[in-house]
């Protein structure tokens, strides 16, 4: 009896600090984010003043919301599945076929996820450049380098693609990495044995590999939807700042915007509040829709 | 075993311990940074050891001057951080017993606001409005400035002159100081700077073009640029637009209708005068080069600056810091700044040119507001305004600009030569949520030369947004 209370007196002791640390720097602040996003209030005087559900009223009404809403949900499906099917090829063609300077890909494919977000911005504002930029030089060979430039930055219906390349190629190392790494699990007897009775390379694809790294293909989902929208806030930052005219205004930047530079930070916060449930609404959606009775093997 | 659980169950405790302490420490010196302090010694040795010094130099100074703290934030801009610290030495060494923890930065914002946020206030901030980040405007907004009504009535130290005798007339009268305008003033202002259009004047006179003084001469000069290839007009981004705009606006309707604009009055945006500004800038975004939009950002927006110094276009607008933000770049044979004032929009009227300034402001949640003011009155003194024009940033004060030299001599002469002096910006009121006046007013201008938007759209749209904030003034 009395070491029983002893055990639980211990892993209370064992398990308080991480409870704590969760509780301070994750249940408050997003409490205080869903308190905040209730009140009126600029960020720095006491002036706070409660107005109940209107932040989300005056949101619902907003065009620029909206727009920022649709880049993001654009950003998100874009890039996910561009992406996926990228990083799977290459991370199927890496890890089955034998290539000369297998590594030197990995590395080669790994390295834009080593680089900070400013950097990549800084070389795709080279690549994208309308006059001497790597991007119109090329095409100018085949239309002629007479014709006006393409402004991938200055295009409102091109700039928001011109960004989802920009991710793309920053993503792909990353997942392929974590594509090739559950396809090392996968026994190589199974393969020989799917090649016995006669499988093509792009059936064992479909039929072993894909099925076999289904569980990684899901947490990869989720991440997609997280750092999407996370790291399109800083390619936006740091690439268009939201232009031109709030064409690639997406939701963390505009909610970045409204609360630190439009003085509303309540309003900043509701827009937070949709955020939060919508990354977790899209996440669960994405886990509930892809789920499957794992394979074992 | 015993041992062993006991041992993991002190990890733990220290564990959460030291977490705890890691939380408590962060205010300890954040609430007594002027204290000499020889209190809790051992962990922070180096840090007393050094206050403790800094105490008895000023004790030994100073005998039984009263010590203070004066905390001073000061945005570091084109001019320069050496001079700040200069000035601070000489207010300094003018008032035994008070040292000033002077912090300057580029983004001062991100470096004073976090403090701000627990309350812990600098007690004199100079930080300009109209930035991205826009504290002042949020201060503003928030009734949080302490009035300087009775810094203007102070006499500068150390000399026999009221403040507001020296700073030249019609500097405190406008929404640019008295952001609510109510004539009271909350913001001093003071380094000052022209805008209006640069150009190569060497481009000039290598073409033998004549420089357009009106609207129609500049859009003959449009054509004639454009057969041989160079494009009438260019901008670094749409940030540029107010001082353009406000200067146009100005120039259709008078300084009272400019006032009319920023105070949002009913209509004003739809009217006639308004009207010619928008259709002005509309026409002129025919004559944009055209890969201005796309360079049109934070990122890349000395791209097309770089147009004015390759001959690639005219007329770019911006303020006299343009010359040295773009002094190591490469340029065109026989270049050579040229800057004038906006055209005149009506016919027959004067040019005009915004007139941008910094701003100091003292937060009226300071602690030190009496030596605050003091060191805002100090800041108008011959003595501050010399090591100022020093970097070349110069004060609205009588005569000051007599010690200005070469290319800057030009620039401020602007006035001198019939254009109007624009000042103000728009007037401050409640947050409007998801409403930015100068996002639509400015940066629309990127859809109306790309084409996205017409000029009446974007003209509606302003309107549409001033009546929001209309509202939100009362």
């Amino acid at each position: 009896m009395k070491r029983g209370r002893a055990r639980k007196v211990f892993i209370g002791v064992c398990v308080a600090p991480a409870v704590i640390l969760f509780i301070i720097f994750m249940l408050i602040p997003t409490f205080n984010v869903f308190k905040m996003s209730l009140y009126k209030w600029g960020g720095y005087s006491n002036t706070k003043e409660f107005v109940g559900l209107n932040n989300f009223k005056i949101l619902m009404e907003d065009k620029n919301f909206f727009r920022s809403f649709q880049n993001t949900v654009l950003l998100i499906v874009c890039v996910t599945v561009v992406t996926m099917a990228l990083a799977l090829i290459f991370a199927a063609i890496l890890s089955r076929e034998k290539i000369v300077g297998q590594n030197f890909y990995r590395i080669i494919f790994y390295i834009p996820n080593i680089l900070s977000v400013v950097v990549i911005s800084a070389i795709f504002s080279a690549i994208y450049d309308p006059n001497n930029g790597l991007l119109n030089s090329i095409i100018g060979i085949f239309r002629g380098s007479d014709k006006t430039p393409i402004l991938w930055l200055g295009d409102q219906k091109l700039v928001i693609y011109s960004l989802v390349i920009a991710m793309i190629w920053q993503a792909i190392g990353y997942y392929m990495v974590m594509y090739m790494a559950s396809m090392a699990g996968v026994p190589e007897s199974l393969y020989e044995s799917a090649s016995l009775e006669g499988a093509g390379r792009i059936q064992q694809f479909f039929s072993i590999t894909l099925p076999l790294i289904w569980t990684n293909v899901r947490t990869t989902l989720t991440f997609f939807v997280i750092s999407s929208i996370n790291l399109s806030f800083l390619f936006v930052k740091a690439l268009t700042s939201g232009g031109p005219d709030g064409a690639t205004e997406v939701f963390l930047s505009y909610m970045y915007k409204q609360a630190y530079t439009n003085s509303s930070y309540g309003y900043g916060m509701a827009i937070g509040v949709v955020v939060f449930i919508f990354s977790f609404g899209l996440s669960a959606l994405v886990n509930f829709v892809t789920k499957r009775e794992p394979l074992e093997f | 075993m015993k041992k062993k659980k006991i041992f993991a169950a002190l990890l733990a405790a220290a564990m959460t311990m030291s977490m705890l302490a890691g939380c408590g420490n962060q205010d300890a010196p954040a609430s007594n940074p002027g204290s000499s302090g020889n209190d809790d010694g051992s962990t922070q040795e180096q840090q007393s050891e050094q206050q403790s010094e800094q105490g008895s130099q000023q004790e030994s100074e100073q005998g039984d001057v009263q010590e203070q703290v004066l905390k001073v934030a000061a945005f570091e801009g084109g001019y320069g951080s050496d001079m700040w610290h200069e000035v601070v030495a000489a207010f300094e060494a003018s008032h035994p017993g008070v040292t000033v923890e002077l912090t300057v930065d580029k983004k001062l914002e991100d470096v004073i606001s976090p403090g701000m946020k627990v309350g812990d206030y600098p007690d004199v901030v100079h930080l300009a409005t109209g930035r991205e980040a826009a504290l002042t405007e949020t201060l503003t907004k928030e009734n949080a400035l302490l009035p300087l009504t009775d810094v203007l009535e102070m006499t500068v130290p150390g000399e026999n002159v009221k403040v507001k005798d020296k700073i030249v007339p019609g500097f405190t009268d406008t929404l640019a100081t008295n952001p609510y305008g109510d004539g009271v003033t909350y913001y001093a202002p003071m380094f000052y700077s022209p805008c209006g259009l640069f150009y190569n004047a060497g481009l000039f006179k290598e073409k033998n073009w004549e420089v357009p003084t009106t609207w129609e001469e500049m859009w003959a000069l449009g054509d004639k640029a454009a057969e041989e290839g160079i494009a009438l007009f260019t901008y670094p981004t749409t940030g540029y637009f107010d001082a353009f705009t406000y200067a146009t606006l100005s120039s259709a309707g008078g300084p009272e209708f400019f006032d009319s604009c920023m105070t949002y009055e009913d209509g004003v945006w739809e009217s006639e005068n308004a009207t010619k500004v928008f259709e002005l800038i509309g026409k002129l975004a025919q004559y944009t080069e055209g890969t201005t939009v796309a360079n049109a950002n934070n990122d890349n927006f000395t791209k097309n600056q770089q147009l004015i110094l390759d001959n690639k276009a005219i007329f770019c607008p911006n303020g006299t810091w343009l010359p040295g933000e773009m002094k190591d770049a490469p340029r065109a044979d026989g270049f050579e700044w040229g800057f004038m004032a906006i055209p005149a929009v009506n016919e027959g009227g004067a040019g005009c040119s915004f007139c941008w300034f910094e701003q100091m402001w003292i937060p009226a949640a300071a602690e030190n507001q009496d030596m605050a003011k003091e060191f805002v009155a100090y800041m108008y003194s011959d003595e501050a305004a010399r090591i100022f024009a020093g970097s070349s940033a110069i004060q609205p004060i009588v005569g000051v600009s007599d010690y200005l030299e070469g290319d800057n001599k030009l620039f401020y002469s602007i006035y001198d030569n019939g254009a109007t002096a624009v000042m103000g910006g728009f007037a401050a009121t409640a947050p409007v949520e998801g409403a930015n006046m100068l996002d639509t007013l400015c940066g629309t201008v990127n859809s109306i030369v790309s084409g996205d938007k017409t000029v009446a759209e974007w003209q509606a749209a302003v309107e549409e947004v001033s009546d929001k904030f209309r509202a939100a003034m009362e």
